[in-house]
């Protein structure tokens, strides 16, 4: 058997050396608009909008279903999608939204506002339960109704301000689709794959359909040629996913792929040095930061709850150094948890302190803590060495900017060690007995603050957060009064307002001191243009411009 | 002993093997600090319910010694491995598409590291101490000694503009430029040649250095002196009476080998992107993916387990002393 089994594998191998080595593909297609490949080194982890945790899942329904409306280009204000237009009652209390009349599904039924009803109905109503990813985005909606088929009325129960940006991030499934799983427990609401089956694409209603999907392979999209909008220049695009970012940049030079997203720092020299290509680097939307514990509950190392102690951390630590070392240049030194990628939001006005050894040695003496034998400051009787929890998520660059910390520390006679664990492991560090987050000293990890508006980023320091977003610990009741308050702010002056004060409450309390803003890095070849570029990349889940706008060049 | 008797007592070895490390398995990712829920209910507009449906959905609310009965149960009488934290979908039909992925390219490689590995090291041994044995041993040496991820990265670094290499087929281009049966198999086979290279590469020197060392161990026997007085020709003695007595070990090496192709192929299937058992591991650990990891692990054990049920059985079968 062997040996049958041997020369079997043996025509196999001679048969691959036989069919030739041919060069990466063009990208070109039988149809008039061509079709391209978009590399991500971050999955589509499950097309289900009730189980998906993963952005390019949210930007994958950005082009196959509608959202009622989407950002504009540079991302600033919000145009119609599926909505037309919209108007509010006096009283904010009620948003009406006139959607695109004789619109279809790509099965050829018809796609109404009962279908945006039926969605946001089926979230309210299993929003407890298996609708949970998705509940947040309808916070204080008391009612969805479609009183016919182009008009759909939304209620909410105090005058919100952020009603579009959260609108937007819902994507409105096909009820004819959907509704089977939208009964007694809701359970099959997560256990439907929603792929497309039996060489049928997904049931679209979008610029494109879904025709096949390969999880950890390849996402591929035709264009929906049924789509109510602004028809696309392609005739499809695919999403290649790689395990590895160094293949995905060696298939990019090649011409495998025409186009990438999260480029690493370290392949940026090499891709902008090739002229075939075009490369994008602007503001990204992630951050990184140094956590600070700021617990109430919190019984050792209390030197840490200093005001001064903070104020001379950030003092050590080097900004410039992080980003030129450990990011190649290719981020932002960081002030506020709301990055200018933010726009509006972001408050120009906080500057990060400047690395100084002299002043943050200054505060620590006048605040008396006084160097030890080895050189270690003293605090409370015990010397200040502390642990830093540190997420793999941050591995690579992070190890450096850490290293980059605890030398700046060393200086100032504070120690401080890395204790590398995976997220989950550091979560829990963090969140300590019963949710107390009683325990833990300092941290390194990052956020993403998912889109270019500041509820969600704000919430994560609420009181409310504890056990949940919390990684700080921080409650303050004021800064959460505020909260609320901008919540139901609908001037948007006004509202800005509050949220500078709110960023600059937080950034004196340095429950963070935000190291570092990435930058948005992606390429294409120079075959393909149109692209429009984002904070999230050139396949974004805020608009269906970049991909309905790219052509061939 | 008997032969039955022999073949009873391995088959029941390996049954109690895969046992034990099933349970391994499930208190493994459990022992480990943090929980499988926080990474699924860290994204945004993630609520505070969200994380308690997770938890009972996962089952993880349950005591650990029902979820190890409960998954028991349905993983011997039902074959049901679970469902997926990350999608929500059956294991099983996940790890058979991967497993289906992993064998083919794993089989390429390790094939064609067997073949060089046997012929360079009957070259070796035959030519001891020349020029075709020193470039042969000390390649098998620089390739076993070099990380797998360092020649699968090199390989793409020098192939990248002739070779696919990422995926296991264009699927984009094939959907929108069409292609029959044929372009598809050659599409494979191309994007299979730099995964399976590698691993050929990676695994040859192990194979060189046996089969050397097992030649030289037999050439020096007393019954190779007497087919040399034989005046036997050198082809004969070599082929005939030196390397077939040198089988033993290469049969074995062989069997085992294969048992750790399906783990051994992880790094390969990162560095390709290959979408075979070891990146769904990979993904797996990245999320915690607790009912993806056990029947990943499965497979592994079961795998390990059953090519060294036929190492056995092959050793039985070469060398009838073993059971007595």
């Amino acid at each position: 058997m062997g040996t049958r089994a041997g020369r079997v594998a043996l025509c196999v191998a001679i048969a691959i050396v036989a069919a030739g080595c041919s060069g990466g593909s063009s990208g070109q297609s039988a149809g008039s608009g061509g079709h391209l490949i978009i590399g991500t080194t971050s999955n589509i982890d499950t097309l289900n909008p009730f189980v998906t945790f993963q952005q390019n899942s949210y930007a994958a329904f950005e082009y196959i279903y509608p959202q009622l409306v989407q950002y504009n280009d540079d991302v600033s204000n919000f145009v119609p999608d599926f909505a037309s237009s919209w108007k509010t009652s006096s009283d904010g209390l009620t948003w009406t939204f006139d959607t695109a009349p004789n619109a279809t599904w790509s099965d050829g039924q018809p796609l109404t506002a009962k279908d945006a009803a039926f969605t946001f109905n089926t979230i309210l109503k299993y929003g407890n339960g298996p609708a949970g990813n998705l509940i947040g985005g309808l916070a204080n909606v008391t009612k969805v109704q479609a009183p016919d088929d182009n008009t759909l009325v939304v209620t909410y129960k105090v005058p919100a301000a952020n009603v579009l940006p959260e609108l937007q991030g819902i994507s409105i499934l096909p009820q004819h689709v959907w509704a089977q799983y939208a009964t007694g427990d809701g359970k099959g609401l997560r256990t439907f794959p929603n792929e497309p089956e039996n060489g049928q694409p997904l049931v679209s209603g979008g610029p494109f359909e879904l025709a096949q999907y390969k999880k950890d392979e390849v996402a591929i999209f035709q264009r929906n040629p049924d789509f109510y909008g602004p028809k696309p220049s392609i005739d499809g695009f695919g999403l290649q996913y790689f395990s590895s970012d160094d293949a995905m940049v060696s298939a990019l030079r090649s011409g495998q792929i025409q186009s990438a997203i999260n480029i690493p720092p370290t392949a940026m020299n090499t891709l902008k040095g090739d002229s075939s290509l075009t490369v994008y680097d602007g503001p990204g939307m992630q951050f990184r930061d140094f956590i600070i514990n700021s617990s109430p509950y919190k019984t050792q190392n209390l030197e840490l709850q200093d005001p001064r102690v903070r104020m001379a951390m950030e003092y050590a630590i080097d900004r410039n150094s992080i980003v030129q070392t450990a990011w190649l240049g290719y981020a932002k030194p960081g002030s506020t948890i709301l990055p200018p990628a933010t726009g509006i939001w972001h408050d120009p006005n906080i500057q990060p302190l400047p690395y100084d050894i002299n002043k943050a040695n200054a505060i620590l003496d006048a605040a008396g803590y006084k160097r030890g034998p080895d050189g270690t400051r003293i605090a409370n009787g015990h010397p200040m060495d502390y642990t830093v929890l540190f997420a793999k998520d941050e591995s690579g660059a992070g190890d450096t900017a850490f290293q980059i910390i605890q030398n700046g520390f060393k200086q100032i006679g504070i120690n401080i060690t890395q204790r590398k664990e995976d997220n989950d492991a550091v979560n829990t560090a963090i969140l300590g007995d019963n949710n107390t987050y009683n325990t833990f000293d300092l941290a390194m990890w990052d956020w993403y603050p998912c889109c270019p508006v500041p509820d969600f980023i704000l919430s994560v320091v609420l009181c409310s957060q504890y056990g949940s977003w919390s990684d700080t610990g921080f409650c303050d009741k004021q800064y959460d009064k505020m909260y609320e308050t901008q919540g139901v702010t609908r001037n948007q002056d006004a509202r800005v307002k509050i949220v500078y004060a709110m960023q600059k409450l937080l950034y004196d309390a340095r429950p963070y001191i935000v190291l570092s803003n990435d930058d948005q890095l992606n390429a294409w070849s120079t075959g393909w243009d149109g692209f429009v570029e984002s904070s999230l990349g050139l396949f974004n889940n805020l608009s269906k411009a970049s991909l309905t706008q790219v052509h061939q060049a | 002993m008997h032969r039955a008797e022999y073949v009873a007592k391995r088959i029941v070895f390996a049954v109690m093997t895969v046992f034990v490390a099933i349970t391994i398995n499930f208190l493994l990712f459990r022992a480990l600090p943090g929980s499988a829920v926080t990474n699924f209910a860290r994204a945004p507009h993630a609520s505070p319910e969200l994380r308690a449906t997770l938890t009972h959905e996962f089952g993880l609310d349950q005591p650990a010694w029902k979820q190890y009965v409960l998954y028991l149960n349905q993983l011997v009488f039902h074959a049901n491995m679970g469902i997926s934290f990350a999608d929500n979908q059956p294991v099983t039909s996940e790890l058979a598409g991967r497993l289906k992925n992993t064998i083919g390219m794993v089989f390429v490689g390790t094939f064609l590291s067997i073949v060089i590995g046997i012929i360079t090291g009957f070259l070796s041994a035959w030519r001891r101490g020349g020029a075709v044995d020193h470039v042969s041993t000390s390649s098998a040496i620089v390739f076993y000694a070099l990380p797998t991820q360092f020649i699968g990265m090199m390989l793409i670094f020098l192939f990248a503009s002739v070779l696919p290499t990422a995926g296991m087929r264009n699927d984009v281009n094939a959907f929108f430029s069409g292609g029959g049966t044929w372009s598809n198999l050659k599409d494979i086979g191309l994007h299979m040649i730099l995964p399976a290279l590698t691993l050929a590469l990676t695994l040859f020197g192990e194979y060189t250095l046996v089969v050397r060392s097992a030649m030289l161990e037999t050439l020096g026997e007393d019954y190779v002196l007497t087919a040399r007085a034989k005046g036997l020709p050198q082809r004969r003695i070599v082929v005939s009476h030196a390397l077939r007595n040198a089988m033993l070990p290469i049969a074995t090496l062989v069997a085992l080998s294969l048992g750790f192709i399906v783990a051994g192929a992880i790094l390969v299937e990162i560095v390709f992107s290959w979408p075979g058992i070891g990146q769904a591991v990979y993904e797996a650990v990245a999320t915690r993916d607790y009912p993806m990891l056990q029947g990943a692990f499965l497979v592994l054990t079961l795998s390990v387990v059953f090519f060294n049920f036929i190492a056995d059985l092959v050793y039985f079968k070469l060398d009838p002393r073993i059971t007595e």
